[in-house]
């Protein structure tokens, strides 16, 4: 079931459909403001009479709390998120298409709305559980500078989570490249400076300047990319592009152009070889901030990848699968390899964590490079984009519970932080003693990246594997059932990405148990024997992601379905 | 009927085993000594009351089954609820003669291991851990569908880790991971061949398709399509399909089992392994393998087996024969037990590789009977380290005179091992040898084949007579206490282990005389496979 509704700007609907971002642009005026009321007066000019204005001046109590920002920013993402999860209710794929004069800017769909969940939920809990983060001085007038400095970064530091939060869920949307680059550099630009954001840390700022300099060489290359395409097609709509690309798609200039767009998303989702920034920055942000690089940022990235592949290039454009297809299976081979082994090699969690991500980014592309080759077996007409849709519902649902895993051990990792250090191995030690929660929890995030069952990791790339083969295999079942003898030879070739995930998962098990072993066998960093810093956010925050992840794991069904409404959604000819 | 299997023998243990951690940790350490007593005792009964169950089942006091009919690929009590159902996925259990053994054995080893290390350290945490590896390793063996069975297969490793990692020796974190990566590196290649065999169904072919996906991951409908297409020269899947995933379904079995060459994580998590956990590894978790080749290439890919007879047999005869030599040169008690234990699962091959009807009994009663035999040999193996400290086979001298119970215990365990008449061992070498001797006879091969196992008869004796004289026997009266006693007086062992020494000497002389209370259902479900399986192949396209 489907209704397409369209939508001008401030017209019929539109609050409707752009509900959650209008959610986060208030919670974003009311960050702005609210810490600014006070007594401020003003004075009429001319006379001495001073009118009250409630602006500046000394702030009243409630609007001083340092704390507010914090509450403020979670109850709007909350409340967002919650918006996203209640239009999928009725299992109704809503479609409203936001038009200014014609031209199609926002599209929202099952698709977008998932990846709204996502970058909602992960901010979320990000948000919630950075109150114990940021210090906060009490109130009063007795605070030295460094205090009230301290307590005015509270505002500072959520309204750039929030503004990160309307970027991607403007790329989310986007129909048009140049407002999904709009939305990628919003979200962009409030990244690096939450990375350098840590300044208690030694590497915080050198972190955030090394991710600003490389992400804006990206996003430089990215828009000469798009320069190109517009030259080429003179217009920047998805739906024009792809049209022009199916009649001149083996031109070079697009071509180059597409390459171009993808080095800037390919730094997003830290595909190598665009990978170098990923680890530093991760290393040198505050852990709650890593967490959203490694799970919002990186969703973001993954839909400019899947926009770019599958609906501009895509590989209903050719005859014999997308033309993007053997470079891309490399780069997924090579990306997954080359996060695994690094990670073996690093003493730094939060370093190992960036490489998992980069070995995640591996699996991803390699199911991406699956969907391109959807259509290779002729017989496939028989189940129109049934595989496609197979495969990116996978790909969806590994985002979904990549939050609940990944930004679960990156909050277990924050907990240290304030407790003084987590960049190296045995910061974890003796952890089971210290705090048999937390050392749980990190536990079962670990062997769920790994992707041991019943938990979500191993549902997410048990579906991954199963669509690459289903890809690979195609009709051959219903072919060899009728007599016909095959043999690997016949099997596409993606078939052999499945067999380097799996091996992949395997190298992977090495360094995720070693820091189970740390954590439950390894005594203590010298002077760190004492109790965890307290906080009850962020704990309520990892316990979220456990219940979520050993959830998801058992009781998937639900969320799959969410999933394939929005794989559907993605493109209406799967259908 | 109800459902006997899903919660009393699966969940059941899972759950209770996890609240049971979860209320230990919570304390501290005090409070965790004080609750040793309470958890082993709970842990303990719970293990009885299923095995009581178990035991019950067999007696048909749960139900009518008579467990020598079941056809080949049919189940008893069994039960299936949906999971998920756009993946076809559901929670299905049952029983044949193949699992009934294994689930049995698992229930029976459960108290003995309890009662075997009543006084292991840490015990609020250990005996759960215990009762949490029975509940996993009974879900390997009755699941009837193929994502649960591999679930189930994969969770095996999480307590058996903890286990290794906790209460090992010295270098027990070297050996759990080890033992950790080799399997699960294993077990994922595996898993890509269930998921190619997934695919390359009809689809909307089977009763429980996916509704998204169109195939399905039940067992006993895979099973029937493939007898359906396995007749004569027609391959279900197609020749180069079949060797394939048969190949691929073999590598995660054979480093289970383990057979050489994949064999080298068991010597290591054995020797770091507490008394326990290699009484649960020895005993059941190295037959999951040799269930899982019955189970799924066995029963899917019959033709592809024939293909591979030779490679198996190869296989199965360097594990034999490289296992026994290497047992010769051991100076470790423990290892050498574990090394006899690849020897021991290389018979198994040999008896599956013969394709006699007789050699797959032999290889299902020694899965059997090595799962009463070996934890008796690792229970020695614990007790000799518990109480002398040293794993050396030369630092206890004259064991028959400073504990007479231990070295009778030691004897008796060994003697078993190598294969003595009227005991459980001895019944399924003897078979192994007549199935290859038929298959020499009857099909043909070499005579040459005989060389291996006739060689390895007298190795085995050697290496456990040897063992035996080095440790019970020599020393003579001026003998001293080895050096890792520090002059303490040399202890027999404990009440608790005597007891359990007596339960597995006891039933290794039952199953040793009376074989046939488990070999009829065994040669029953053979001879059922065989008529299933292997006759239609020879048979022609009928």
């Amino acid at each position: 079931m489907s209704t397409v509704q369209n939508v001008e700007p401030f017209g019929d609907g539109f609050i409707a459909a752009l509900c959650p971002e209008l959610i986060i642009f208030a919670g974003l005026l009311a960050l702005i403001i609210i810490p600014n009321i006070g007594k401020g007066t003003f004075r009429i000019p001319g006379t001495q009479t001073r009118v009250m204005w409630l602006f500046g001046g000394e702030r009243f109590k409630i609007t001083s709390n340092p704390k507010m920002p914090a509450w403020i920013a979670t109850i709007t993402l909350g409340a967002a998120f919650v918006q996203t999860v209640l239009s999928f209710q009725d299992g109704v794929d809503r479609t409203a298409i936001v038009t200014e004069s014609g031209t199609q800017l926002l599209l929202v769909n099952g698709f977008s709305r998932v990846f709204e969940m996502i970058f909602f939920g992960a901010l979320t809990l990000a948000a919630f559980a950075s109150m114990n983060r940021l210090e906060v001085k009490g109130i009063g007038p007795k605070l030295s500078t460094d205090d009230l400095y301290n307590n005015r970064r509270q505002a500072d530091f959520y309204i750039l989570m929030l503004t990160c939060g309307l970027g991607m869920s403007v790329v989310a949307l986007a129909q048009d490249l140049f407002v999904l680059f709009i939305g990628l550099e919003l979200a962009s630009f409030s990244t690096y400076v939450l990375v350098a954001f840590y300044k208690e840390s030694k590497v915080g700022t050198e972190a955030g300047m090394k991710y600003f300099i490389v992400g804006s060489v990206a996003s430089g290359v990215g828009l000469y990319g798009l320069s190109m395409l517009y030259l080429w097609a003179g217009s920047l709509q998805f739906d024009v592009l792809a049209a022009q690309f199916v009649i001149n798609g083996t031109d070079p200039l697009p071509l180059i152009g597409i390459g171009f767009v993808l080095v800037g998303f390919g730094f997003k989702v830290s595909a190598a070889p665009f990978h170098f920034a990923a680890p530093d920055a991760y290393a040198g942000a505050s852990s709650p901030v890593a967490g959203i690089l490694a799970t919002a940022s990186k969703a973001m990235g993954i839909i400019g990848l899947i926009r770019m592949l599958l609906i501009v290039a895509s590989p209903e454009a050719s005859e014999d699968g997308a033309v993007w297809l053997t470079l891309l299976g490399i780069i997924s081979i090579v990306t997954m390899t080359w996060g695994n082994i690094a990670a073996l090699g690093s003493t730094n969690p939060k370093r190992m964590l960036a490489y998992s991500s980069v070995a995640h980014a591996g699996y991803m592309l390699a199911a991406i490079t699956a969907i391109g080759a959807w259509n290779w077996d002729d017989s496939l007409a028989g189940e129109p984009g049934e595989a496609a849709v197979a495969v990116l519902t996978a790909v969806i649902f590994h985002l979904v519970v990549l939050v609940a895993f990944k930004l679960g051990a990156f909050l277990v990792l924050s907990v240290l932080e304030s407790d003084g250090d987590a960049s190296r191995l045995s910061s974890l030690g003796g952890l089971a003693k210290r705090e048999p929660f937390l050392a749980v929890a990190m536990f079962i995030f670990m062997i769920s990246l790994a992707g041991v069952p019943p938990l979500a990791g191993f549902v997410s790339k048990l579906l991954v594997i199963m669509g690459i083969v289903k890809v690979a295999i195609g009709q051959m079942g219903a072919e060899i059932m009728a007599g016909g003898d095959y043999g690997l030879a016949d099997v596409h070739w993606v078939w052999w990405l499945a067999l380097a995930m799996v091996i992949n998962s395997a190298i992977s098990m090495f360094y995720y148990l070693r820091v189970g072993v740390v954590m439950f066998f390894e005594e203590p960093e010298e002077g760190r024997t004492g109790p965890l810093p307290s906080g009850w956010q962020v704990r309520f925050a990892i316990l979220a992601c456990l219940m979520a992840t050993l959830f998801m794991g058992v009781a998937s069904d639900q969320l799959l379905e969410i999933c394939e409404v929005a794989a559907k959604s993605l493109n209406y000819s799967w259908n | 009927m109800t459902d006997l299997i899903s919660i009393p023998l699966v969940a059941f243990p899972l759950i209770a085993s996890m609240i049971l951690l979860a209320f230990v940790s919570n304390g501290n350490a005090r409070m965790r000594a004080r609750l040793v007593g309470p958890v082993r005792m709970a842990c303990l009964v719970f293990s009885l009351l299923m095995l009581v169950l178990t035991t019950g089942m067999f007696f048909r006091y749960f139900g009518d089954v008579t467990w020598m009919d079941i056809g080949f690929n049919e189940y008893e009590f069994e039960h299936k609820y949906t999971w998920v159902e756009s993946l076809g996925i559901n929670w299905a259990v049952g029983l044949d003669a193949l699992s009934f053994p294994m689930v049995w054995l698992t229930t029976f080893l459960l108290p003995v291991t309890i009662i075997a290390t009543w006084n292991e350290k840490h015990g609020a945490t250990y005996f759960p851990l215990l009762l949490m590896m029975g509940g996993a390793l009974i879900g390997v063996f009755v699941s009837l569908d193929l994502f649960m069975f591999y679930v189930f297969w994969e969770l095996t490793l999480i307590p058996m880790f903890f286990l290794i990692l906790k209460w090992g020796g010295k270098d027990r974190k070297y050996a759990s991971q080890k033992f950790f990566i080799y399997t699960f590196t294993a077990s994922v290649v595996m898993l890509l061949g269930l998921i190619t065999l997934y695919f390359l169904q009809d689809p909307y072919s089977l009763a429980s398709s996916g509704t998204m996906t169109g195939r399905s991951f039940s067992i006993p409908e895979l099973i029937d399509n493939a007898r359906a297409n396995n007749i004569g020269d027609n391959w279900y899947l197609g020749a180069q399909m079949q060797k394939i995933l048969f190949v691929m379904l073999m590598i995660g079995f054979l480093v289970k089992l383990p057979a050489v060459p994949f064999h080298t994580w068991l010597p290591d998590a054995h020797v770091q392994a507490p008394t326990g956990g290699s009484m649960l590894l020895a005993g059941v978790m190295l037959k999951m393998g040799a269930y899982g080749m019955f189970r799924l290439p066995i029963s899917l890919f019959p033709h592809a087996l024939y293909h591979f007879q030779l490679a198996l047999m190869i296989i199965g005869m360097v594990s034999l024969v490289w296992g026994a030599i290497v047992c010769l040169g051991q100076t470790n008690l423990k290892k050498m037990v574990a090394y006899s234990s690849v020897s021991h699962m290389g018979v198994i091959l040999i008896g599956i590789a013969t394709m006699q009807p007789m050699g797959w009994a032999a290889a299902l009663f020694m899965m059997f009977a090595h799962g009463i035999i070996s934890p008796m040999l690792f229970a020695v193996c614990g007790a000799f380290k518990h109480h002398y400290h040293s794993m050396e086979i030369g630092a206890m001298r004259d064991m028959a005179k400073h504990s007479p119970w231990l070295a009778t215990s030691m004897m008796f365990a060994w003697m078993a091992s190598l294969g003595l008449p009227l005991l459980a061992g001895f019944v399924a070498e003897i078979m192994m040898l007549i199935a290859l001797w038929k298959m020499i006879s009857v099909d043909g091969w070499s005579i040459w084949w005989m060389v291996g196992p006739a060689l390895v008869l007298a190795l085995t004796a050697a290496y456990y007579l040897w063992s035996m004289q080095r440790t019970i026997f020599e020393g003579g009266e001026d003998t001293q206490p080895p050096a890792s006693m520090k002059g303490h007086a040399i202890p027999d062992i404990s009440n608790s282990e005597k007891f359990a020494m007596l339960i597995l000497a006891l039933f290794t002389i039952i199953f040793g005389v009376l074989p046939w209370i488990a070999l009829d259902m065994m040669d029953d479900w053979t001879i059922q496979a065989f008529e299933g399986l292997i006759i239609p192949l020879l048979k022609g396209g009928a």
